[in-house]
């Protein structure tokens, strides 16, 4: 019970009713209940401190799909923006469109066109955007390229030689980081 | 809901109470965890840069003056091969499916002592390889400090 310091009290043989009521609780006891929000503030606290840790200005950059799993690296480089091309066995997409299928990746070079067409137009497209955006810079010609790891290299040449008839010669696969080891930038 | 800090005082004089009004505190904390959870990157992904030519366009690099060797690894079903200009030097696997990443790092190791201004290397895959390999081959050789690593295909490069 909390120390007060003394103040007034009202004997009990004065019948003043409505200043007893308001010198007292009027003879019923406290409904309130304080709220203990220290808890609260603390979680509060942490989840902060947590996520700021985490915070990236540069953002998501790959949106990893469900049934694609990537390979391991050790010398690995930060992810940069670039246009995003998802491989697996059934789909090609540029950035989250669907550019081609698992027919095309799987046809054979020597009875038709190894380029996505699709896909090269695509890309043709988004190259030339950048250069009226950004007329006084050099074009980079930086593609990630996300590859389900069980993709065979066969489907991903086909993907490399349109990326490379785009204008696109600097390819980046997006792998899962391990240990930090050289970085290649070195 | 506020904080009362009760200084107390002697008696007659005026309690000095200071109430430390925590609710905007609150309010700020719930922003930033919304804003923060809104703009969390869940998934940290990274890169492994490979070069290739464009087709069609001739070198911009300078050619050197002094001939230097060409080094190439190639990925095919029985392992790795190393190619030093026309030295063949073949790594085969360890079992039916685990490729010798070891023995190809000592090669490449030594390669680099021979030739420490050498820096790039070619990786050639033939077309059944899957890419986890691949990527491996030139996790590989980055490791062995080639830091230029281009990417080929080993069937419609001729080797």
């Amino acid at each position: 019970m909390p120390i007060r310091a003394p103040h007034s009290h009202l004997f009990s043989s004065i019948n003043l009713h409505v200043i007893s009521g308001k010198l007292g609780h009027g003879g019923r006891r406290a409904v309130y209940e304080a709220l203990n929000l220290v808890a609260y503030i603390d979680m509060m606290t942490m989840l902060v401190i947590f996520l700021l840790m985490s915070f990236s200005a540069t953002g998501e950059i790959v949106f990893v799909q469900k049934n694609l799993v990537l390979p391991d690296a050790l010398n690995w480089s930060e992810l940069d923006r670039a246009p995003v091309v998802s491989i697996t066995k059934d789909v090609v997409t540029l950035d989250g469109r669907q550019v081609a299928t698992g027919d095309d990746l799987n046809a054979d070079p020597a009875t038709g066109d190894s380029k996505l067409t699709e896909l090269h137009e695509n890309l043709v497209t988004l190259k030339n955007n950048y250069k009226l955006l950004h007329p006084n810079e050099d074009f980079l010609g930086s593609v990630v390229l996300q590859c389900d790891k069980q993709v065979e290299f066969k489907a991903l040449k086909k993907v490399m030689y349109t990326a490379a008839l785009a204008g696109y010669a600097n390819v980046n696969f997006a792998v899962q980081p391990k240990v930090k080891g050289a970085a290649a930038a070195e | 809901m506020s904080v009362s800090v009760d200084t107390g005082g002697k008696g007659g004089k005026k309690p000095l109470n200071a109430d430390l009004n925590l609710v905007p505190y609150i309010d700020l904390l719930t922003c930033m965890v919304a804003f923060l959870l809104i703009t969390a990157v869940w998934t940290q992904l990274a890169r492994l840069e490979a070069k290739q030519k464009a087709v069609g366009q001739a070198s911009t690099e300078e050619q050197p003056t002094i001939p230097t060797v060409k080094i190439t690894v190639i990925i095919n079903e029985e392992g790795y091969n190393l190619v030093v200009d026309q030295d063949q030097t073949p790594i085969p696997k360890v079992d039916e499916k685990t490729y010798d990443t070891e023995a190809l790092s000592e090669q490449l190791k030594k390669l680099k002592e021979a030739h420490p201004d050498k820096n790039d290397v070619i990786v050639a895959s033939e077309d059944a390889i899957h890419f986890e390999r691949v990527v491996q081959a030139m996790d590989t050789v980055i490791s062995a400090r080639f830091t230029d690593v281009s990417l080929i295909d080993a069937g419609g490069a001729g080797i």
